[in-house]
This record gives C-alpha cells, sequence and structure tokens, in this order.
C-alpha cells in the first residue's frame, strides 16, 4: 500500500490498461479475432509498463524482466486456452 | 511437520526460498505455464486416443429457440416471425450436413452455399438469412449471444423476414460432442410480390430474381423441426471449456493468494528484494480472473 501510494503515477496508468482491457472483453464478447488482439496487446502493455518502472527506479535486472515475461505469458495462455474453447 | 515446512517454502516468504514463496519464483511460473500448455495438449488430443468423453451437454429445443427469437423482435417493435416447417427441415439438412461433414462454415468444403438447403426443400425465397451457434447449454444463451453480435442481431432483427426454421443437431465435431443451432430466416417470393389494385392494369415487368440476404453467416446445425441426435447420447460427458476455466480459476486464485501473503509479509518485515512489483502482478492476475470469468462457451458464426 505504501508502495502503491509512493508511486501512484506510475500504477494508475497500469490500472488503467488492465480496466479497459476487461472492459474490451466483455463489450466484444462475440469478436474472438478482437478478444486476441486485445490480450496481446494487453500483456505487451504489461511487460512494457514493467520495464519503463524498473527502469526509472533503477533496479531493473534480466530476472525482474523475465519475471513480468512469464506472468504475461502465463495470463495470456489462460486466456487463449479459454478463447479457443469457447 | 514436513508437510508444514514445504507448505511454508512454497507459499510464504522464508529464508529457505530466499524470502520469496517458491510458487512466485520465474521457475515455478514458468512450470505452471508449461504445464497448463500441456494439460490443454492432452485435452486436444485425448478424444483421439481414449473414449469419447468430451462434450457440451445441452437441452435446447427449436420451439424455445423460436420464442426466444420473436420476443426479441417483439421487444424492437417487429412482428414475430412464423415457424416454417419446412424451413426447419432444410436447417436440420444443413446442421446435419455440417456434423457429417466435419465443418464449422456457412460454406460447406465443396462449396455447398446454405440457401442450396432452401431450395433442395422447395422453399422459394425472396430473402434467406443464417444464423449459427455451437457448444451453447442452453437456447437463451445462444439468442443472446446472437443479440450480442451486430451482424446477427441484424438477422434476428430484419424486417425482411417473414419466417423461421430452426434444426437442432447434436453429434461429434472434431472429436467433441456438441449441440449445433441452425437458423433459417425466410421470405418467400410470392409473400414479397406487391398486389396490384384490381382496377388498374400494369405493363409486364420482368421477374425479380429471389435473392438471399445473408446479414450474418454463423456456423450451422442441422437437425428435423425436432431434434436430432447423430451420435449415441452419452450418460456423461466434460465440457473442455469449463474444466479449462475451473483449472484456470483454482491456479490464478492461488497465485492471487500466495501475491496477497508475499506482499504482506515483505511489507511487514521490510524485506527489501530485487524482483517485480507484487501490486502490479496482483493487479494483471486479477485481469486474468475478470477475463476468465467473463469468457463463456459457445459459438456464434
Amino acid at each position: 500500500m505504501r508502495n502503491f501510494a509512493k508511486h501512484t503515477s506510475h500504477y494508475l496508468p497500469l490500472l488503467g490498461i488492465l480496466l479497459l482491457g476487461v472492459l474490451a472483453f466483455a463489450l466484444f464478447s462475440y469478436d474472438r479475432a478482437f478478444q486476441i488482439a486485445v490480450s496481446i496487446a494487453v500483456a505487451l502493455a504489461y511487460v512494457a509498463w514493467g520495464v519503463m518502472h524498473h527502469h526509472l527506479h533503477r533496479d531493473l535486472h534480466l530476472s525482474v524482466f523475465i519475471e513480468y515475461l512469464i506472468v504475461a505469458s502465463l495470463g495470456l495462455v489462460i486466456v487463449f486456452s479459454l478463447i479457443f474453447r469457447s | 511437520m514436513k508437510i508444514v515446512n514445504k507448505l511454508i517454502h512454497l507459499l510464504i516468504p522464508h529464508e529457505s526460498n530466499n524470502q520469496k514463496a517458491k510458487l512466485l519464483h520465474n521457475s515455478s511460473l514458468a512450470f505452471l505455464t508449461f504445464a497448463f500448455i500441456f494439460y490443454q495438449a492432452v485435452l486436444t488430443f485425448l478424444p483421439r486416443l481414449g473414449p469419447k468423453v468430451l462434450g457440451y451437454a445441452a437441452n435446447i429445443s427449436p420451439d424455445e429457440v423460436v420464442r426466444l427469437t420473436n420476443e426479441k423482435r417483439v421487444q424492437n417493435g417487429l412482428p414475430p416471425l412464423v415457424l416454417n416447417s419446412t424451413l426447419s427441415a432444410a436447417a436440420l439438412a444443413k446442421g446435419t450436413d455440417m456434423i457429417n461433414k466435419d465443418y464449422w462454415a456457412h460454406v460447406s468444403p465443396n462449396g455447398t452455399q446454405p440457401w442450396k438447403f432452401f431450395v433442395d426443400f422447395g422453399y422459394r425465397y425472396r430473402y434467406a438469412g443464417e444464423n449459427l451457434a455451437r457448444d451453447f447449454s442452453n437456447a437463451s444463451s445462444a439468442v443472446d449471444a446472437w443479440m450480442a453480435s451486430p451482424s446477427h442481431r441484424e438477422n434476428m432483427l430484419s424486417a425482411k423476414y417473414k419466417e423461421i426454421g430452426i434444426g437442432v443437431v447434436e453429434g461429434d465435431m472434431a472429436g467433441v460432442d456438441t449441440t449445433i443451432i441452425v437458423q433459417f430466416f425466410g421470405t418467400k417470393y410470392a409473400d414479397s410480390l406487391p398486389v396490384a389494385p384490381v382496377a388498374q392494369t400494369k405493363s409486364a415487368t420482368p421477374t425479380p430474381q429471389p435473392k438471399a440476404v445473408v446479414l450474418a453467416t454463423p456456423m450451422p446445425t442441422f437437425s428435423p423441426v425436432g431434434t436430432t441426435a447423430i451420435s449415441t447420447p452419452k450418460p456423461f460427458l466434460i465440457s473442455p471449456f469449463n474444466t479449462t476455466k475451473n483449472v484456470s480459476l483454482v491456479i490464478v486464485g492461488v497465485l492471487l493468494g500466495v501475491l496477497v501473503i508475499d506482499g504482506l509479509v515483505t511489507s511487514r518485515r521490510r524485506i527489501v528484494r530485487i524482483g517485480g512489483r507484487t501490486f502490479a502482478h496482483l493487479a494483471f492476475l486479477g485481469m486474468i480472473l475478470a477475463v476468465v470469468l467473463i469468457l463463456k462457451a459457445g459459438q456464434v458464426l
């Protein structure tokens, strides 16, 4: 919570992107291609946010980048599985 | 005691896991990702290897589809469509063709247009349309999905159509039991001709050719006026979508829980470490959870 208050200007854009992603999924439930595109865009934006945030805080390391990449990949795999099975 | 230590190592920041829950280490997350991919591969190839237990159980009545369609039309100020048995037979033929030839498209692999089914059953149309749906468990969710899609909604709410035919077919598609709904819309050629006043005569005009209007092209299923099961009914079916959804909810739920514990413990103990931001991961996985909850089984075409 302390971290969030200190870095509000960094977290708000991230929250905005993620909320837009959920909204897009809900509004375009019939358009599979659009849902796939939104998933990939949000995952890439999430990794990009992580890289920029840690670079600005001077604690960007390879392990941190890989962590964001793996979390994004796990999220994408879960969402893709459901989209293709729906 | 051993189990407790294992759980602590896995879930809580501790000196044994370098002050970060083992489940949150890159290696564990990568393992989870690959394990999920492997699980999906098993679900996909299971029908070819073992007994056919995968499928989408459904209870869809053609009459219910018609009733719900007309309900939507009336709500939008349109007259209800009349159920036409010829159209229903044609819709059933289309659905059966899809199951037999194993395709999910408006046009069959050999190029057969949906309108051919209209003509084959003697329905001389002025306007014709088709909506398709599959993998829905009930008529209501299929109709809602059509209404949510602009092109399918246009078909449902078109003032050009006067009649409707529904075909519901259960069968095996790509190794998975499913139920396909074919919704045929039509207006007979004779119904659309203008009525000339008795006192007037008109010069002969060229007979306009009936034309098909495809306002939406979903995938069809084929069944006669009622429902036809092409394969023998199975007592128990595992829905690939529902099992995937349940496993996804467990994985994301556990990760969110561990992240919350991780955030609380590191904050309280003022542990400094190099790693991703707990809040960012929480937010992202929270979004994934919301998407998993939003997604529903069923496709329209």
